[in-house]
């Protein structure tokens, strides 16, 4: 009887401790150090007192930990947390005293619309969080944001490419959206709250359509003496939500817009829960593309182009869109990486030498905390990190609205993710925050040895402030074949 | 743009899709018909099941078809400390109470799951990599093994029921499970070796389709979804009615896509469940259980 009881209780004690190691919230201190007091950590002014009521600042990381990218989120800003705290913290001059970063997790889950809201909730409202940075899919962003912009919490987002996350407020004409769309928020300074530190489906879409008319069409036509009047035959398979239908509906605007020489020649969406592809490839096969465009994240992704090379025998030009650029995209792809490209705005694997010196450094600190390369979405987060503080160093206070006040004035020098002006501002001319970041396309080469592609970047040959960034040429993939004549 | 290659070459791909599924609702018709218990983690054995093969092939560089064996025993033995521990006690009681443990089971198995793997998307290399193409049909060697596998495991399992004692006590107490402990068939040994059985089926259905597809920690929820549909489809605890129900949810499934679009596979797949209810409401090969 004893034996059966012991038994139980040693079961219940297992469930209970491996359910408990799950996926809640978790609030973490900040770095290694335990619960460092402001007193402790300030470093005063060599004239002045710091205040009794100086406190950490309280950050919440709004990122889905069941998600390769919702790691790599997590560790940059453990990374970026970690040095600006070892360097003395963040100077809040009502205080007169620097205060270290306070890191509160709100983990998302796998960041769907159901599961954003509870934990930015939990940030919000019980851990009373000074700010918010994160945020991963378009669609759990959009439902979770509505918590931090009701609370007037300054949310910095460095995920969710859709530019409503900013503009469906009056500021940005309601993102063009219906009068009867339940996605509008009629609330103009709730969304002066909300700063996108992140390209936007447009964003990637440009670089994508104008690689293919002005790099890969001219080399196609010389390749196979096609005429200079044939467009090039661009296939599109996308994942039937709101970033997939986004992205093709961009796409297909840009291309009308600029009357660029691309045409459509087939278009196939699936459910978000689909694991095979073989039938829209065969499809898209049998359309007879130059090239296909591939909208998903790292997973569907990888399975996309695996099958169309492996299964169906679609031996075209793959690209993929900036968030399979991680470290689990390379290990999926394998050898079917060669040749496949990726647009992006942060190419850890593209280097060294790096683009710019600031991801040298990044790279190897990252790397010798963690033992692998960062990933794309890692570094907006940990630039976001970098923001925050320079914000509040300006706003002198935690006073949420003088916070948002900062960040809207922001000027610094762009650090992982390129910009336009090589600065980081939002929004010069409009009334939404965005930033102008860069992005390019690389192209993969698989390595042998490491039994994995890596990229480099082959479009566009210069960026503004930086200069030249083009690694190498871009080159039709081995075995490659072109679509109709 | 319809071909007749292109659909040729969809109802092949059908079949492959199909015999994984065959495998997770055999096992799951199994453990119904014999047990009479309804086990929503059975697409959680099948994660585990990937997960196995994927450590035995990764990390002990065992050839990727070999760690499918692997997988089947190591999950049988999870398959059985499982049906001790937690059916074992519910057993008899309100099927609401095995319903509640099977739930209970999901998020035990996939937490489980990220604390020994990790929430990234693993994929197990194959060891015989290619394409064999045939007038203008092509599937990949992979596929082409799945369907072989498959085929000498249910082969094994007919054997295994009409030919074994342990087979034959299995159809018995699955017939009549009073009658069957009358006749002095240990009912609670048939039980732990069924679930066993169908955990092993899991397992091996794990495997090759972590060679086919990429899987993560949440893999388990849609071919529990899907193994549920096949069964009812095929008739509850009917190994016949499991396997032509996976053959035709496959092909229904990848033909849909094809000639519809990757939004579709999941609805038809599903109407043809409806259909087969409204016409057969026992599924095409159920009959009256005890």
């Amino acid at each position: 009887m004893q034996k059966k009881i012991l038994v139980v209780i040693t079961a219940i004690v297992v469930i209970v401790a491996i359910t408990s190691a799950g996926v809640w919230q978790i609030t973490q201190q900040p770095a290694s150090s335990p619960s460092p007091t402001p007193t402790q950590t300030a470093t005063p002014l060599a004239s002045t007192t710091p205040s009794p009521d100086a406190r950490p600042v309280r950050i919440g990381l709004v990122a889905g930990y069941q998600l390769a990218e919702g790691q790599d989120m997590d560790r940059a800003a453990k990374l970026a947390v970690e040095e600006i705290n070892a360097a003395g913290g963040v100077y809040v001059a009502e205080w007169n005293t620097k205060v270290p970063i306070e890191l509160i997790i709100a983990d998302t889950g796998k960041d769907t619309a159901g599961e954003t809201v509870g934990p930015i909730t939990r940030a919000v409202v019980e851990d009373k969080v000074d700010l918010l940075i994160g945020g991963y899919t378009s669609a759990g962003t959009l439902a979770g944001q509505v918590v931090a912009i009701e609370n007037r919490v300054p949310f910095i987002i460095t995920g969710a490419s859709s530019n409503l996350v900013t503009r469906r407020g009056p500021q940005g004409n309601f993102g063009g959206l219906a009068e009867d769309d339940a996605r509008r928020i009629n609330d103009a300074e709730g969304m002066s709250y909300m700063f996108h530190y992140c390209t936007t489906t447009s964003d990637y879409s440009t670089t994508v359509v104008n690689f293919f008319a002005e790099t890969m069409k001219p080399l196609i036509d010389s390749t196979y003496h096609f005429a200079a009047s044939r467009p090039l035959r661009l296939a599109l398979i996308y994942r039937n939500d709101a970033f997939g239908k986004g992205v093709v509906a961009d796409t297909k605007n840009l291309i009308i817009t600029n009357n660029l020489p691309i045409e459509i020649v087939a278009e196939r969406s699936y459910q978000t829960t689909a694991t095979t592809f073989q039938t829209d490839l065969t499809v898209i096969k049998d359309a007879k593309p130059d090239a296909v465009y591939v909208v998903d994240f790292i997973a569907n992704t990888a399975e996309i182009i695996k099958e169309g090379r492996k299964d169906v025998g679609l031996n075209t030009v793959y690209i993929a869109v900036e968030c399979c650029e991680d470290p689990q995209f390379y290990t999926l792809l394998g050898e079917y990486g060669d040749g496949v490209l990726l647009e992006s705005k942060f190419a850890s694997y593209a280097g060294p030498p790096f683009y710019l010196p600031a991801i040298e450094t990044y790279v190897a600190n990252y790397k010798a905390k963690y033992n692998t390369l960062p990933g794309m979405m890692g570094a907006d987060t940990y630039d976001a990190f970098y923001i925050a503080k320079e914000a509040i160093e300006r706003a002198g206070t935690l006073d949420k609205a003088a916070i948002r006040d900062a960040i809207e004035q922001i000027n610094m020098p762009q650090m992982l993710i390129m910009t336009k002006t090589g600065t980081i501002q939002f929004s010069t001319g409009v009334n939404y925050h965005e930033i102008s970041p860069v992005t390019f396309v690389e192209q993969l080469t698989y390595n042998a040895t490491l039994q994995e592609a890596r990229p480099k970047i082959v479009y566009p040959s210069a960026v503004p402030v930086v200069g030249s960034i083009k690694q190498a040429e871009f080159v039709l993939p081995p075995g490659y074949q072109p679509g109709s004549p | 743009m319809i071909t007749p290659s292109g659909l040729a070459e969809t109802l092949l791909w059908g079949v492959a899709n199909g015999c994984i599924y065959i495998l997770l609702a055999t096992g799951l018709s199994i453990i119904f018909g014999v047990m009479k218990l309804v086990n929503f983690a059975h697409g959680q054995l099948l994660m585990i099941g990937a997960y196995l093969a994927f450590t035995t092939s990764v990390i002990l560089g065992v050839n990727s078809y070999l760690a499918i064996l692997v997988a089947m025993v190591g999950v049988a033995i999870i398959g059985v400390a499982v049906e001790r521990l937690t059916f074992r006690k519910v057993l008899g009681t309100e099927k609401l109470n095995e319903i509640f443990v099977s739930l209970g089971l999901i998020y035990i198995f996939e937490n489980a799951a990220v604390l020994l793997w990790g929430n990234k998307s693993a994929q197990i290399p194959s060891s015989i990599n290619g394409i064999l193409s045939l007038a203008g049909i092509s599937i990949s060697y992979d596929r082409l093994a799945a369907i072989g596998i498959v085929v000498v495991i249910l082969l094994s399992i007919v054997f295994l029921m009409k030919r074994t004692k342990i087979g034959l006590a299995m159809q018995a107490t699955s017939q009549k499970s009073d009658a069957a402990k009358l006749m002095g068939i240990n009912i609670e040994k048939v039980y732990v070796f069924t679930f066993a059985l169908g955990a092993a089926l899991a397992g091996a259905a794990g495997a090759l389709y972590g060679i086919i597809f990429p899987f993560s920690p949440t893999l388990g929820a849609l071919p529990t979804i899907k193994a549920f549909a096949i069964i009812i489809l095929g008739g509850l605890g009917s190994i016949p009615g499991a396997v032509i129900g996976g053959l035709l949810y496959g092909i229904a499934e990848t033909t849909a896509g094809y000639l519809l679009g990757g939004i579709w596979p999941d609805a038809i797949a599903f109407v043809l469940l409806i259909a087969v209810l409204i016409i057969k409401p026992t599924g095409l090969f159920g009959g009256k259980g005890e």
